[in-house]
């Protein structure tokens, strides 16, 4: 059965076809969720509460997107209002998570000189880089941290996620342009402490 | 002398996804070829996602698994009768 009639059959009523739909998505979801908010319990809570919206509106899902993308779209609903308690970092210009303010300084090596990570998994014991990775995403501006997750960790195109976030393809593309290079450079400050002087 | 450092960097994630024009990618490719900064750029941004990637749960913990089915049962029961 496709998913289409799985939701034709749940919409009538039916919960074996409802529970297939919910065990093909929930372990996404649920990924999602604990990537979000880096915190076991809240992205329990957030699957829970996804699932069930999702039963009490789900007359209201009119196939106009794939089931799992509307689920998606409740998830990160439940996200954001697990979020809206932590403090939110203000958006900043691509310029700012750029190595270099301007083209010409990254040409002069000498003075500008990206770290090099190298290998990580070579230079930190796994759980240590497992901690400096989560951080890192725990960290970034919610705006970036969920079209990042989406676009990467759960491997959604771009237009999905415009469709999801509610912008347009363009300032999709560049959000999820500048959330790449947010984490990198969080990601590479962690690591040039832990590990910058010793690498030649 | 080709596009300069960075002038790329709005088609970075389309180079790094493997969707950027070929002709494009032949630029990127020969500048990071000969300039250190960018090839390093090129690298952390790729090992950004890969990074990120490890350890993704693929399963529910068992206690969320445990009482999922029966809750969500309950409030179906609720809401289309039995
Ligand atoms: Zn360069």
């Amino acid at each position: 059965m496709n998913e289409r009639e799985l939701v034709t059959k749940a919409q009538a009523g039916d919960f074996q076809a409802f529970a297939t739909l919910v065990n093909a998505s929930k372990g996404r979801i649920y990924a999602l969720a604990l990537k979000m908010t880096a915190n076991e319990q809240d992205a329990e809570d957030i699957v829970q509460e996804t699932f069930l919206k999702a039963i009490d509106n789900i007359e209201q899902f009119r196939g106009e997107s794939s089931f799992g993308t509307w689920l998606y779209s409740i998830a990160l609903n439940q996200a954001r209002a697990h979020l809206a308690k932590q403090k939110q970092t203000d958006l900043k210009p691509i310029e700012d998570y750029l190595p270099t303010k301007s083209a010409d300084d990254l040409h002069r090596p000498d003075t500008h000189r990206l770290f090099d990570w190298k290998d990580p998994h070579q230079q930190l014991e796994d759980q240590e880089l497992k901690e400096i990775i989560d951080t890192a995403v725990a960290e970034l501006p919610v705006t970036y941290r969920e079209v990042f997750l989406l676009r990467y960790y759960e491997e959604l195109s771009i237009k999905e996620i415009a469709k999801l976030i509610k912008e347009s393809v363009a300032s999709t593309k560049s959000r999820v342009l500048r959330a790449r290079l947010a984490l990198r450079d969080a990601i590479s400050k962690a690591l040039e402490d832990r590990y910058g002087t010793q690498v030649s | 002398m080709g596009r300069k450092c960075l002038d790329y960097v709005n088609d970075l994630n389309d180079y790094l996804d493997g969707e950027l024009d070929p002709s494009l990618c032949d630029e990127i490719e020969k500048h990071i070829g000969h300039c250190e900064n960018c090839r390093i750029m090129v690298d952390t941004m790729k090992q950004t996602v890969t990074l990120c990637r490890e350890g993704k749960p693929e399963k529910l913990p068992a206690s969320l698994e445990d009482k999922l089915s029966g809750m969500l049962k309950a409030r179906w029961e609720k809401k289309f009768g039995k």
